[in-house]
């Protein structure tokens, strides 16, 4: 018997490999310097960074946008992963590739088609002072309500597909048995559906949450360097400041964040498993 | 038809009018009429497709009819959702909450109805303790066995004292034993509470020894709704003699007609069966096979055996038949002496004859 999943797990070996090479061990040097005083083991870079306020502003921003983005590619996602659930046929496929180009497209142009939309004397501007709603250009563009709105945009499809997958696992007779039992279709949403749904949730929160918090192009392409988040400030200490201790630092720091999301999206998942 | 209670619209506890039913321009059912009266147990029983299904969803109020109403208890509820009917389900794969356990399954409509949490706690126990359930009420439905959910879903289902209560083959999923312990049970469960129960099943010995009448269906229609004696003694359509019961049955012609009898000729000779069909009528005569017995009777025909079967509690005969017939008898208990080859007769009486026109 061992004999046999010994070989099976031999399968896994290039990807072990790769993993090793490519990722743990850079990643091992890097956190390996966060920790490196001039003699010896110290955690003056982390008291350095968790003393200097700019920096705590920096990270509370950096999860702050990443919360909201999750939040509304959630409220985004949820009712959209219904519709393609009751999808048949053709519109399924149209409901995919709506989801699924997009991402071939790359974040560079998205970027630029946005601020066609935002810019001062973009569409959206256009349209507002056209109606009289305001006089002046509304700021848009450099804003963190911009920023939200892009990288949900961009991560949608990670919200989307995990709750679509858990939607058509669903037994269409539960809500059904509920409304049965004298269930209001809120009372049988709030007790039945979303509960039931709440997987693909946490799923797609996970990945959505994940990228959002280390995401660094998009908030580059929209907001500059004006707000800066966690991938912008390690991107600045090692290429401009050439402080390689400070970048390991935030490194490890945004990694502590990744295994959080990772530990906490496994519990919660396990939570309600549990009682399947 | 025969058995069919026939009376004004609105008399009836429930009464489903004229209802018709299509899927993407099939049409599954139309002018449905179905009425019971309070504190009866009533099963629809008909073969896969027949629309029992249908019929039960548009009563519950899960799916709309295309026309036609459903009164229950005086109110017409035709336009009411399913959640303001009062009418529980119980499905055919139970569909127990898998999030919730056992007492959260079974409090669920008390608490969709805003009973507070705590009024739940006696009603869900007492509900539990008549199925039997009481000691799995903290348990998570996944661990509990197929009668054990099918009990709880009756549990849930009667715990919210419905007007009516419709359930959906609930016994499919057992196996043979403990299905037969269920009915006997689930029936004294219902009848001891007085409640108003359909009961779908295409297991015509399950809806015969559950149910106070039966409505076989067949293609969206309801052929035949009658007490399960009525049924099997005087099926009214060909459909339900052979779908209720074993029958012999032999196709044929009238040849000549006396008003109260009439003679068929069939591939066996000549059958004389009660009835007043004209001459030249194609029908069909049956003849439930423990009416038969070998040896000549008021009605002979000579066959040669295809199988002699002893069963123990009864033996039964089969004959060689031409496409379409069915040449059978039972017997009680062990015969021998007979076998596949043997010329034998087989009589019955005229008054035992069943004789129908033959389906177009
Ligand atoms: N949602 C649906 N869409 C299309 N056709 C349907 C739908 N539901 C039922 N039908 C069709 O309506 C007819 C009646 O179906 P129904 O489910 O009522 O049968 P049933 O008597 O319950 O059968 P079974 O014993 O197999 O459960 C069938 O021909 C079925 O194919
Ligand atoms: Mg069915």
């Amino acid at each position: 018997m061992s004999g046999r999943l010994d070989r099976i797990g031999l399968l896994a070996v290039p990807a072990l490999g790769f993993l090793a090479v490519v990722y743990a061990l850079p990643l091992a040097m890097l956190l390996a310097k966060s920790v490196q005083g001039p003699d010896g083991f110290s955690l003056a870079e982390y008291r350095a960074f968790f003393a200097d306020e700019y920096n705590l502003r920096v990270l509370f921003r950096t999860l702050r946008v990443a919360a909201l983005t999750t939040a509304l590619a959630f409220v985004i996602a949820y009712p959209t992963a219904f519709a393609m659930s009751r999808a048949k046929g053709i519109w399924l496929t149209v409901f995919l590739v709506a989801l699924v180009l997009p991402m071939s497209l790359g974040v560079v142009v998205k970027a630029f088609a946005w601020s066609i939309l935002f810019r001062a004397n973009g569409v959206l501007n256009s349209a507002l002072m056209g109606l009289g709603l305001t006089e002046r250009p509304v700021r848009m563009l450099f804003t963190e309500t911009a920023l939200v709105v892009g990288a949900a945009n961009v991560f949608l499809p990670f919200m989307v597909l995990p709750i679509y997958s858990v939607i058509r696992q669903l037994d269409a007779r539960l809500p059904e048995a509920a409304a049965s039992l004298g269930a209001t279709p809120w009372f049988r949403f709030t007790r039945v559906t979303l509960p039931l749904t709440l997987p693909g949730v946490v799923a797609g929160s996970a990945f959505v949450f994940s990228l959002a918090v280390s995401m660094y192009v998009i908030p580059s392409l929209i907001v500059g360097e004006r707000q800066q988040n966690l991938s912008m400030l390690i991107a600045r200490s090692f290429l401009f400041l050439r402080n390689e201790a400070l970048g390991s630092t935030l490194a490890a720091i945004l990694l502590a964040i990744a295994i959080a999301v990772v530990l906490g999206s496994g519990w919660a998942a396990a939570r309600l498993g549990a009682r399947r | 038809m025969a058995g069919m209670t026939s009376a004004a619209p609105g008399r009836h506890y429930l009464d489903v009018w004229g209802v018709a039913k299509s899927f993407r321009g099939t049409r599954v059912m139309s002018g449905m009429n179905f009425r019971m009266d309070r504190g009866e147990l009533v099963s629809l029983l008909g073969p896969s497709g027949c629309g029992k299904t249908t019929l039960l969803r548009i009563i519950a109020g899960l799916m709309e009819a295309d026309e036609g109403d459903v009164v229950l208890g005086g109110r017409n509820i035709t336009r009411l959702p399913a959640h303001r009917r009062n009418i529980s389900v119980v499905f055919q794969n139970y569909a127990l909450f898998p999030h919730l356990t056992v007492a959260e399954n079974v409090a669920f409509g008390l608490r969709a109805r805003g009973t507070a949490k705590s009024a739940c706690a006696g009603p869900v126990e007492e509900a539990l303790r008549l199925v039997r359930m009481d000691a799995f009420a903290t348990r998570p439905v996944s661990a509990l066995s197929g009668g054990q959910q099918q009990r709880v879903a009756v549990a849930r289902a009667l715990v919210v004292q419905p007007d009516l209560l419709l359930l959906d083959e609930p016994f499919s999923a057992l196996d043979r034993k403990l299905r037969e312990t269920m009915q006997v049970e689930l029936k004294a469960l219902l009848r001891d509470r007085g409640i108003t129960a359909i009961f779908v099943t295409h297991d015509q010995e399950e809806a015969m020894g559950v149910s106070d009448r039966i409505a076989v269906m067949n293609a969206g229609r309801i052929e035949q709704f009658a007490d399960p004696s009525t049924l099997y003694a005087r099926p009214a359509t060909p459909f339900v003699m052979d779908f209720v019961g074993l029958s012999m049955r032999l196709g044929g012609r009238v040849v000549e007609s006396g008003g109260q009898t009439c003679i068929v000729e069939t591939a066996h000779g000549r059958i004389s069966a009660p009835g007043g069909f004209a001459p030249g009528t194609a029908v069909q005569v049956g003849v439930r096979p423990e009416l038969v017995a070998p040896g000549t009777g008021e009605n002979t025909i000579r066959v040669e055996l295809a199988d002699a079967m002893v069963l123990g509690s009864k033996t039964v005969l089969h004959g060689a038949a031409q496409e379409g017939d069915r040449l059978i008898c039972e017997m009680p208990g062990i015969r021998t002496g007979l076998a596949r080859g043997d010329a034998v007769d087989l009589g019955w009486s005229v008054a035992d004859t069943l004789i129908h026109e033959a389906a177009a």
